[in-house]
């Protein structure tokens, strides 16, 4: 596994310098697929700033997002988590889907979204919120023991605003192994580049290599109880930096809104597109790109 | 044993799903009110380079270095390319073609697609 992982990385630093176009979201999707045969490896990480009398946490994953066709996007999540005076622990993985209905751009655009879960209780990357807010406390070595399957549904809407993207998604999750009930969640945000003239020279710190926005999530209950009542929200600024041709960063400081979330979530995260990865591996094989 | 390698092979079959060869899409057009829009550039010779810097980040991969095209993409320094107006080549771009693997470019700020015709029409063969 950790030679597969090492392989992935050395392919990605060796690949041709091509650019990345990335949104700065973290939570919320937007209709703006892979572009067919390209991967993207990003590694992410979500640090929680607890209220007192809890613990920081920093839950790092790694994504491998594919550009099947134009229309379907596929998604592998490895992700981990650490708790400061307890332990580290491999928390689970995640298989996401996207695919586009329509053909064309409309003045709002779908996406259907579907995901697999099979994570423990550990999990603490945030990358939904959904349901009610998880009660904290109980130490790794036992929430590693409580395996969950997952599925989750996205309703992505998603629209192009002169410069701006504004994108909706309502969220369905079902724990499979436990009678939890359908979760409910929903993510609202909006960006834009700094720039919409792309200059004629290569600059690392031009405004066009920069774009910024914000977004707004939150759990809203489930089938047992529906509503805002015990419920994390967040309200969050996001900015990507695209660093060089292939590679971006992107950041945000996630502000909890409610007595249920944590007062400060900090999420950052690096990517890195491999263009024609599978143009590249179609030559390894002896196909014809 | 045979699940994980199940799940090898599926990665392995959507890795390499949809190797398409280009042929040329007939029923791709533009409406007439999309077709009849004006590059707000036009002219401008200065936001070529940059229209050149979009077109190697986003379009070469496909289309080649050069534009002349490639296996799955048009060449488009052809004249069936280069007699579309300004408006189709910039709903195409914006729109995609994703039946036929063209991905949509309405990501890019709307004067960067109209950069990326600009530079379209200092392509030759």
């Amino acid at each position: 596994m950790f030679r597969l992982l090492g392989l992935l990385i050395f392919l990605a630093l060796l690949a041709a310098p091509l650019p990345a176009q990335e949104s700065p979201y973290f939570v919320t999707y937007s209709h703006y697929l892979e572009e067919p045969g390209n991967l993207e490896v990003a590694t992410s990480s979500t640090l929680g700033v607890p209220r007192a009398g809890d613990r920081f946490f920093i839950a790092p994953y790694m994504e491998l997002e594919y550009g099947v066709t134009a229309r379907w996007t596929t998604e592998l999540y490895l992700e981990g988590q650490s708790t400061t005076g307890d332990s580290t622990i491999f928390t689970g993985w995640r298989w996401e889907n996207r695919y586009r209905p329509l053909q064309r751009e409309h003045r709002i655009n779908p996406i259907l979204y579907f995901e697999y879960e099979s994570i423990n209780e550990g999990s603490r990357i945030r990358k939904e919120i959904a349901g009610n807010a998880p009660e904290v406390g109980e130490p790794n070595s036992e929430l590693r023991q409580t395996h969950a399957h997952e599925l989750e549904a996205k309703l992505i809407l998603s629209s192009t605003v002169h410069d701006w993207n504004l994108a909706e998604n309502f969220i369905v999750e079902k724990n499979v192994s436990a009678g939890e009930g359908f979760e409910f969640g929903y993510a609202f945000g909006a960006y834009r580049p700094l720039a919409s003239i792309a200059s004629g020279r290569n600059c690392r710190f031009c405004r066009e290599n920069f774009s910024a926005g914000a977004e707004f999530y939150g759990g809203l209950g489930s089938t047992n109880g529906f509503g805002l009542h015990n419920t994390a929200h967040y309200f969050a600024p996001v900015i990507a930096w695209q660093l060089s041709d292939n590679a971006t960063f992107r950041f945000s400081p996630s502000l909890g809104l409610t007595h249920q979330s944590n007062p400060v979530l900090l999420r950052f995260g690096y990517s890195y597109e491999i263009r024609a990865f599978r143009d590249k591996v179609a030559r390894l094989f002896g196909g014809r790109p | 044993m045979i699940r994980r390698g199940g799940l090898a092979w599926l990665f392995v079959g959507v890795a390499l799903a949809q190797n398409l060869d280009y042929r040329q899409d007939m029923n791709w057009r533009a409406p007439e009110s999309a077709a009849a829009r004006a590059n707000p550039l036009a002219g401008k010779s200065d936001f070529v380079a940059g229209g050149a810097k979009l077109f190697q980040r986003h379009c070469a991969e496909c289309h080649g270095p050069t534009g002349t095209g490639l296996k799955k993409a048009a060449n488009l320094t052809l004249p069936d390319v280069q007699t579309q107006t300004d408006g189709v080549l910039f709903w195409k771009m914006t729109n995609g073609n994703p039946v036929h693997g063209m991905p949509t470019f309405s990501r890019l700020p709307e004067l960067q697609r109209w950069q990326l015709v600009l530079y379209l029409r200092t392509l030759k063969p």
